[in-house]
Formats: structure tokens, C-alpha cells, sequence
């Protein structure tokens, strides 16, 4: 099959009727389909598609039914399609400029808030080059429109919305020459004939909010001239504004010193006349913000001869003249590439410019409310506003930093050896630290933890030999008075409690004694000690007062803390049985020293004939009565004491 | 007048004419100058507005003090009162209309007269000076009437309670007295030395400005300026001012005070010093405040030069009349 010719007429009321049937569905698809159902060359379609949705705008507006939200979601429309990839990115642009164009300026409000919810839309990258001439064009239509004084917010909303939309570096947003608005010439009346305060009544009091002094304020407008004028101030002021509009006129002989004469009268009136925050004002400022708080704004000075006193007396004015002084100063000291090479400044004018920017300062600093902080804030704008203008004398570069390009590959850098690496692998294993002392000590051992960890460097005494001692004065053979007991040193004792928290578990079993002395807590401890003594020591009749209770106390713990020495064991009866094999008829010695009293002695007697069933039954009464104290390590003690240590090893041993 | 004279004038006394058109003022050489408000306060003004339109030599020592009445100037001097016709000084006609001089006890010496004032009631004058003693003139009449004796030393100020007949007379004594006019007797003395609050022993004891407001008064020189409620007669705020104040006045809420120092005082009723303007001459002698019409309502002040400031705004000055 041939392709099929492409037909326009065909092509565009195809494309207008899926438009309008596309808008009423608020959905592209169809205009989609459409597209995709004509025969014929992407481009023609294009276009044809950006004809057919102008026309459909176009008959939108000459209706003149639709709202706005109409033409809104047929531009909406033409931005997916933009998205889909079927019509140009100019078309969505040139519906807004047509839009605009037609509509009357309470309309173009809603349009414009449209346009300034889809900045990020406008600057994406299918969109900004296509429509950036266009979007441009638009606002300045429209500010042109605009009156600055009725419409500001309007404007300004048109202003910033550009400001967002082009990058800091688009040079048609810059005043790149530095150029002063000439045109903004401020009027005032040289003669008193041509008074203008007959007509602007109102706002008058607008601008009047404080009425200070009082004096003059009561006095009616319409009345010729009934207060008395100052002209002479009044002409000097107002002429300063026009040095304000054209700073280039400083730089001449003659202007500059009519400028300097005027200036310093205006600021010694200023000077003189201080404003103070005065409670009429402050309420009035209260009522002020309290109704609507809208904030008027004057896009010219009113420059009437009978606002004067009252523009004298109103912070706000004063702060806008003192303002235009260092505007105008900075301009005249800043370096402006565009400035011709006779405009300098010479000594003496550098130095009043630098006086009076003092002078300047301190006047801000004094206007109620809030001057400190409106003059730091002022400095601050204007440090700023240097780094701008060199910016523009540098020709504006873009503020976007460019990836750098890595050229040269890296070196790898070779990493330093640790010392250890390196010392001692030498040949012959010597160390030679370069001085003999640190040489001699390096070769001992190189590591420092490990010579610290040697055992000539174990400084603590072991158990045994601190507490040798105190064990023998323990020992009641010896006879040592308590005085004279080592224990009741306290240095000794501090000593004692310091190497039992490191090397004795005694320490730190909980016991219920209560102490009433470190000496008496050290004796039991010393007995404790002494029983885990090693068995090549002889030590009999180690008897202390405590030593039954410690005995409980310690077996008690010990099977309480599962600790895994032989001797917390219990006794079974295989242990008993060879023991009383081994006793024989000797288990009335052993009786005695397991404290049997004679009532069971006899009992057992008359129990049993044999003399190994005789002692199995003491032993047996024994760990009946013992119950979980009979242990093993009772029994072996019961039988050293007795004279049974071969028995009582056996036992052990066992 | 040559550049020596000027450089060593200086303004002791001021008045506007009834129709507050015009300016006099008085000086220590004796001479008089009228001044043309309506020609210095025009748009067009220039350099020679703001000369006198007539100058004439009105006494012969210093001219302290100078009132003006409906139609009439009256100036005081050394011991004499004149009388000028207002309408005939503006026709630039300078002969008085009568001179008069006080009943001196002694006629060796002639005491100045330092202070007038009006007493608009029975249409009297009542003038302060030298001899220690305040005399009252009955205008209609044209006799002295009445002698107030009681000072220890000469009257420096003098001011008119009307609603209570009340002569107040302040002076170097230190004593402001307080006389009834119809009986002529001293109701009350206040020493205002005395009292610590504002006694400045460094300064003296003298009081040189005196001014009444109803139930308040003003009065400061050697002691501090302070205010005063007559009914209790006590010092109800004493104002932090340097130097002796010289003229007060009351003005809407505030008071207005000149005195030693070249600026023009504003404080508030309560005590503080709201501002200082500064003013042309080095220290000030004499205020005042245009209030016989609207349109030059303005202050004028002169002092110890040949300048006399003159404010449009109260806050600042606007510019100078020159002798």
C-alpha cells in the first residue's frame, strides 16, 4: 500500500474535533490516538497538531464563555502533549502569549499563577530553550501593561518569577552598563503658586502617620497656606534628589559643591530634629497594622511644601533619604568598569563622602524602632552589593562549577613500613637504635607488651607468701597476742585487702558475718587461707573461733556455687564403705572428731557387731546429721585431725 | 552698626506684634528692631528678608524687657517704661507714646527694670526690677498703684496667676513670692534653695525664669529649673538641665527652656529632657512663641548675638533673623 498523502485541512479538523473531545474528557489520550491514526510525516503532523490547538484557543477566547480554568487545562493539554512527543515545544508558549495578550488584567492574575506553579515545568530541558524568548517577551508585554503604582504586587510577582526562571547569568536581566534611570525625575514646586497639595488630600493621611509635635498637623490643606513653610529647607531636600537620580553629575566641580552644601544642612536638620519613639506614634502604628496591615507603598516621593514637618518627623522617610545617601556613596567610591576614566573622586571629596557615611550610620542607628539592627542589616546588603558589582566587572561568569578534569593519574604513594616490620628482620637480628642504652633495651625484647607480660615483671606476691605470717600468728599454738598480730597493722591490712581482690576467691563470696574490724575480717580470711594451703605444710590444730562457721559458711557457697574442686563434693557411699574397711575398729577415734555425741556412739554399738559396720554406721549417722555438709572435704579434715591422712588422702584422691 | 558691635550684642527681650506679623527685639545697646515675619518666612525670601525692616534706638541702657499689649509695645530699659504704638512703628513712626518710670526710693541710682508682665483682669502692669520692690501700673489710669516690697535683692522675673489675682516675682534673693494683687500682701515666699532636690549651691541661689500655668509653676537660675504644684507648694520634678535656664515656657505637653548653653531645651513634664536643638548663639536669653497668628507661628530665640533663631518645626532651626 502506498503511504497515504498527508491532507492538512483534513489533518487539522481531525486534530481540533480529538482537541475539543480530548479537553472534555480532560484526558490527551485521544489527541494521542489521533496523532498516531493520521497517515503522514512527523513534522507535518506537528505542526498541524500546533495550529489545530492555537485555533481551538483562538475560539475559546472570541467565545468569550470560557473561564479561565478552561484555557488553563487546554494549555495543560498541550504540555503533555509536548511530554508525548507530538507537537513542537513553542506551542504551549505561543497559547500563553495569546492568552495574555487577550484576556483583561484580573484574569491575566490567574493565568500568571498558572505560569508561576510550572516554573520547574518551564525550566526543564525539553522546554527552556524552545520558550525562554517567549516566556520573556510575555512578562514584558505584561509588565508593560502594568502600572508600577497600582499593580506592584502584580509586578513584582512577574519580576521574581523570571528571576526563577532564567539563571543568574542571563544578561538580559542585568543592568550590565550600570545605568541610572534618568527618566525618574522628582517634582516639586519651586513657587508657591504651584502648591499641589489641593488635590492629593487623602493621602496625606496615609502618609501621616505620626502626628508629632502636634503643632502643625490639625491645620486643613485647602486653607492657603496656613502654616508657616521652611522653603528654604524645603527646596534644598528636594533638589538632593536629583543628585540621588543621576550620581554622574557628582563628579562635577560646581554640582558636587551644591551637593555638599545641601547636604550638610539636610543632615544638621536631621541631626537636630532626633525622633524618639513616642507612645502616639506606637499606638497609631498598632491601629495601623490592626486594619488589614496592608503596607502602602509610594513609588515616587510626594513632594508637597506643607508634608515636610510631617516627613521629617517619620522614620520610614528618614530612613529612605539616609539610604539613598549610601546607595549614592557607594556608587561613587565603587570601582564600575563601565564608568568613564574622569569620574574619580578626589581627596577631599573621599574624605566627606567617609565622614558623612559615618554621620549617616549613626542617624540610621538612631531612628526608632529598631535602628541598631536596621543599620547592621544596611552595612551587611551593602558588603554584599560590592561582591555583586565585581561580579558584573568581570563579565557576570556563570555561577555553575564545571566539573575538573583529573589529568594526571595518581601516583600510588608508597606507604611507610611499620617499625616492627623493619627492626630486628635484619641479618643478623640486632637491633641498633643508634644510642647504646635504647640499643641494649630494644634487644632485651623488642615487643613492650610482651617484656611487660614476663615474669620478672610479676611484682605481686602470691597468697602464700604475704600471708606466711600471718597464718603462723594465727595458729593459737604459737600463742601471738591479738595486739601484736600483723592483721591489726592497717597498713598491712589495706595491703592484704588489695592482693585477696586479685588473687583469692574468697574475697568475693558474700558472707553473712558482719566484720566489726578489718583485723577480724583478715583473721577469717587468713583461715580460709590457711586450710588451701598446700598439704607439705603441716598445720594442725588450726583452730580460730570461726573456723566451724567459716567451715558452713564456705560449704555452703561452694555447693551453692557449683565450684568444680573435689573437695565440695558430697561423700557417696562407696567413698564410705572403703573407709570404714580402712577405719576398722579405730572409728570411735574418728567419732570424736566428728563430734558425735556418746548417746549415738552407744546407739551405734549396740547397732551393730562388726566393726566396719560399726564405723559405716558412724558414718552413715554422721552425713545423716551433716546432711549437705557432708562433704568430702569435712571428712578429710575430720580425718587428718584424727591421725587418719593416709585415709584422709585416699579419700582426696579419690 | 560696625562688625565689632555685632560680634558683642546680644538679644535680651522679644515680642510679636498683635497681628503677629512682626518681630521686636531689644538688645543691650538700647535699640529696638522690628522684624518682618511674613517677608522671612515667604518662599521668595531672601538674604535681606531676614534684616530688620526698622531699627531705632528706644532707651538708653539695655533694653531688658519688651511686651506688647493690643495695640501697643511697651519696652523697659534703664528705670523707664516706654510705650510705642504698633501701627505707628510699622509706618516706621518712631516716637513713643508716653514714658514712665517707677517711684525710686532713692534718686541717686536708677535701678533697670528687668521683667513685665501683664495683668489682663485689671488691665495693669506689673514690673519687676532693681530697687528690690515690684511695681504694678494701672494702664487705664497710667499710676503706679501698688508697691510689692519684700525682696531682699532686685526682681529678676515676674508672672501673673489671673485666675487666683496672684503676682508671683522671682529674684536674686533666691525667694519666689507669691502676692496677692488686690491687697498687695506676700501670701507665700519659697525659697527654692532650700530644698535639695534642686538647690545647686555651685550656681547660687538666684531665680531668674519664672512662668506660670495655672496651678504649676516653672522656675529655675541658680537651682535647677524644677516645676512646681502651687497648691501644695512643692517641687514636683526637678529637670536635669546644665547651666541656669533663663526663659521657660509651658507649650501643649511639654516645656520649653532656654538658658545657658546654645540649645533650645525640650523636657516632658515628668522630669526628662525629651531633646536639645541646637541653636546660633552661644547662650540664650530670651524665648518666644508666636501665637497671635497661625500662619508664622513660629519660636524665635536670641541670645548672646546678633542671630535670632527662628523654628518652623520646633525641632530644628530653620533659620536666623539678623540685627
Amino acid at each position: 500500500m502506498s503511504p497515504s498523502v498527508f491532507n492538512f485541512v483534513d489533518a487539522k479538523d481531525k486534530f481540533t474535533a480529538s482537541a475539543i473531545h480530548a479537553l472534555a474528557a480532560k484526558n490527551g489520550k485521544q489527541l494521542v490516538n489521533a496523532f498516531n491514526q493520521i497517515p503522514g510525516n512527523e513534522t507535518e503532523k506537528k505542526t498541524t497538531l500546533d495550529q489545530a490547538l492555537r485555533g481551538v484557543l483562538g475560539d475559546q477566547i472570541v467565545e468569550q464563555k470560557a473561564s479561565c480554568d478552561e484555557y488553563l487545562s487546554l494549555i495543560y493539554l498541550s504540555i503533555d502533549a509536548v511530554t508525548e512527543g507530538i507537537c513542537s515545544a513553542t506551542t504551549p508558549f505561543l497559547l500563553l502569549g495569546d492568552v495574555l495578550d487577550c484576556l483583561p488584567l484580573d484574569q491575566c492574575d490567574k493565568i500568571f499563577s498558572f505560569v508561576e506553579e510550572n516554573v520547574s515545568t518551564w525550566k526543564s530541558n525539553s522546554f527552556y530553550t524552545a520558550g525562554k524568548n517567549y516566556l520573556l517577551r510575555m512578562c514584558n508585554d505584561l509588565l508593560r501593561r502594568l502600572s508600577k503604582s497600582q499593580n506592584t504586587v502584580f509586578c513584582g510577582r512577574i519580576q521574581l518569577f523570571l528571576a526563577r526562571l532564567f539563571p543568574l547569568s542571563e544578561k538580559s536581566g542585568l543592568n550590565l552598563q550600570s545605568q541610572f534611570n534618568l527618566d525618574n525625575i522628582t517634582v516639586f514646586n519651586k513657587n508657591e503658586q504651584e502648591s499641589t497639595l489641593g488635590q492629593k488630600h487623602t493621602e496625606e493621611k496615609e502618609e501621616g502617620m505620626e502626628v508629632e509635635e502636634g503643632e502643625m498637623g490639625e491645620d486643613d490643606a485647602p486653607a492657603p497656606c496656613s502654616i508657616p513653610i521652611d522653603y528654604n529647607l524645603y527646596r534644598k531636600f528636594w533638589t538632593l534628589q536629583d543628585y540621588f537620580r543621576n550620581p554622574v553629575q557628582c563628579y562635577d566641580k560646581f554640582s558636587w559643591m551644591t551637593f555638599l552644601k545641601y547636604s550638610d544642612e539636610t543632615l544638621a536638620v536631621f541631626k537636630s530634629y532626633k525622633l524618639d519613639d513616642m507612645q502616639a506614634s506606637k499606638r497609631k502604628l498598632e491601629e495601623l497594622r490592626a486594619t488589614g496591615g496592608e503596607h502602602v507603598y509610594f513609588a515616587k516621593f510626594l513632594t508637597s511644601e506643607k508634608l515636610m514637618d510631617l516627613q521629617l518627623s517619620d522614620s520610614n522617610f528618614r530612613r529612605h533619604i539616609l539610604l539613598q545617601y549610601l546607595i549614592l556613596f557607594q556608587y561613587l567610591k565603587g570601582q564600575v568598569k563601565f564608568k568613564s576614566s574622569n569620574s574619580v573622586l578626589n581627596d577631599d571629596q573621599t574624605t566627606w563622602i567617609e565622614e558623612t557615611t559615618k554621620l549617616v550610620y549613626q542617624l540610621l542607628r538612631e531612628i526608632p524602632p529598631d535602628g541598631d539592627k536596621f543599620a547592621t542589616m544596611v552595612e551587611h546588603i551593602l558588603n554584599t552589593e560590592d561582591n555583586w558589582n565585581s561580579w558584573k566587572n568581570e563579565g557576570c561568569p556563570s555561577f555553575v562549577k564545571e566539573r575538573t578534569v583529573d589529568d594526571k593519574p595518581k601516583r600510588p604513594t608508597r606507604k611507610r613500613q611499620a617499625p616492627e616490620d623493619f627492626l630486628g628482620k635484619g641479618p643478623d637480628r640486632k637491633l641498633f637504635m643508634g644510642n647504646d642504652e635504647l640499643t641494649r633495651l630494644w634487644n632485651l625484647n623488642q615487643d613492650n607488651m610482651e617484656a611487660c607480660k614476663s615474669d620478672s615483671r610479676e611484682f605481686m606476691p602470691s597468697l602464700d607468701e604475704f600471708f606466711a605470717e600471718a597464718i603462723e600468728q594465727a595458729d593459737p599454738a604459737n600463742m601471738v597476742e591479738d595486739e601484736y598480730k600483723v592483721v591489726r597493722n592497717p597498713n598491712y591490712g589495706w595491703r592484704a585487702l588489695r592482693l585477696l581482690s586479685r588473687r583469692s576467691p574468697h574475697f568475693f563470696q558474700p558472707t553473712n558475718q558482719k566484720f566489726k574490724s578489718l583485723a577480724d575480717y583478715l583473721d577469717s580470711m587468713v583461715s580460709k587461707l590457711a586450710k588451701e594451703l598446700p598439704k607439705d605444710i603441716p598445720s594442725e590444730e588450726i583452730k580460730t573461733g570461726e573456723e566451724d562457721d567459716d567451715d558452713n559458711g564456705d560449704n555452703l557457697l561452694k555447693d551453692s556455687n557449683d565450684s568444680p574442686s573435689i573437695q565440695s563434693k558430697m561423700v557417696t557411699n562407696q567413698q564410705m564403705d572403703d573407709m570404714a574397711a580402712k577405719l576398722g575398729a579405730q572409728w570411735k577415734t574418728l567419732a570424736s572428731h566428728l563430734e558425735m555425741k556418746a548417746a549415738e556412739l552407744r546407739e551405734i554399738e549396740t547397732d551393730s557387731e562388726d566393726v566396719d559396720m560399726q564405723a559405716k554406721l558412724l558414718l552413715v549417722a554422721w552425713q545423716d546429721r551433716e546432711g549437705t555438709q557432708a562433704t568430702v572435704d569435712n571428712l578429710v579434715t575430720a580425718l587428718n585431725a584424727a591421725g587418719f591422712s593416709q585415709i584422709a588422702d585416699s579419700l582426696s584422691e579419690a | 552698626m560696625g562688625p565689632v558691635e555685632l560680634l558683642h550684642m546680644s538679644v535680651f527681650s522679644q515680642s510679636f506684634s498683635p497681628c503677629g506679623r512682626f518681630l521686636a527685639a531689644g538688645n543691650n545697646y538700647g535699640e529696638i528692631a522690628l522684624f518682618s515675619l511674613s517677608a522671612a518666612l515667604s518662599p521668595d525670601a531672601t538674604a535681606q528678608s531676614q534684616k530688620p525692616v526698622l531699627t531705632f534706638t528706644a532707651h538708653e541702657g539695655p533694653v531688658f524687657s519688651l511686651l506688647s499689649t493690643d495695640c501697643h509695645l511697651l519696652s523697659a530699659g534703664n528705670g523707664e517704661i516706654s510705650a510705642w504704638s504698633w501701627t505707628e512703628l510699622i509706618k516706621k513712626n518712631v516716637k513713643p507714646l508716653w514714658t514712665k518710670r517707677p517711684n525710686y526710693k532713692s534718686s541717686l541710682e536708677i535701678p533697670e527694670i528687668n521683667s513685665m508682665v501683664m495683668n489682663p483682669r485689671d488691665n495693669s502692669l506689673i514690673v519687676g526690677g532693681g530697687d528690690n520692690n515690684v511695681h504694678v501700673l494701672d494702664l487705664e489710669r497710667g499710676v503706679f498703684k501698688l508697691v510689692l516690697q519684700g525682696h531682699s535683692d532686685y526682681v529678676h522675673c515676674v508672672s501673673v496667676r489671673e485666675r487666683e489675682a496672684e503676682i508671683l516675682s522671682g529674684g536674686e534673693d533666691g525667694a519666689v513670692r507669691i502676692w496677692d494683687s488686690r491687697t498687695g500682701q506676700s501670701v507665700h515666699c519659697i525659697e527654692v534653695y532650700k530644698y535639695e532636690s534642686c538647690a545647686r549651691p555651685q550656681y547660687g541661689k538666684w531665680i531668674s525664669c519664672l512662668t506660670t500655668d495655672s496651678d504649676w509653676m516653672l522656675c529655675g537660675g541658680g537651682p535647677s529649673m524644677s516645676l512646681w504644684h502651687l497648691r501644695s507648694l512643692s517641687p514636683t520634678s526637678v529637670f536635669p538641665l546644665t547651666g541656669c535656664q533663663r526663659q521657660a515656657a509651658f507649650h501643649q505637653d511639654m516645656i520649653l527652656a532656654v538658658g545657658e548653653g546654645p540649645f533650645l531645651s525640650h523636657c516632658l513634664l515628668g522630669g526628662e529632657v525629651k531633646a536639645q536643638i541646637p541653636c546660633t548663639p552661644q547662650s540664650l536669653n530670651t524665648l518666644q512663641l508666636n501665637t497671635n497668628s497661625t500662619e508664622h507661628r513660629v519660636l524665635t530665640a536670641g541670645g548672646s548675638s546678633d542671630h535670632i533663631d527662628v523654628f518652623t518645626n520646633l525641632s530644628y532651626r530653620a533659620f536666623s533673623l539678623r540685627f
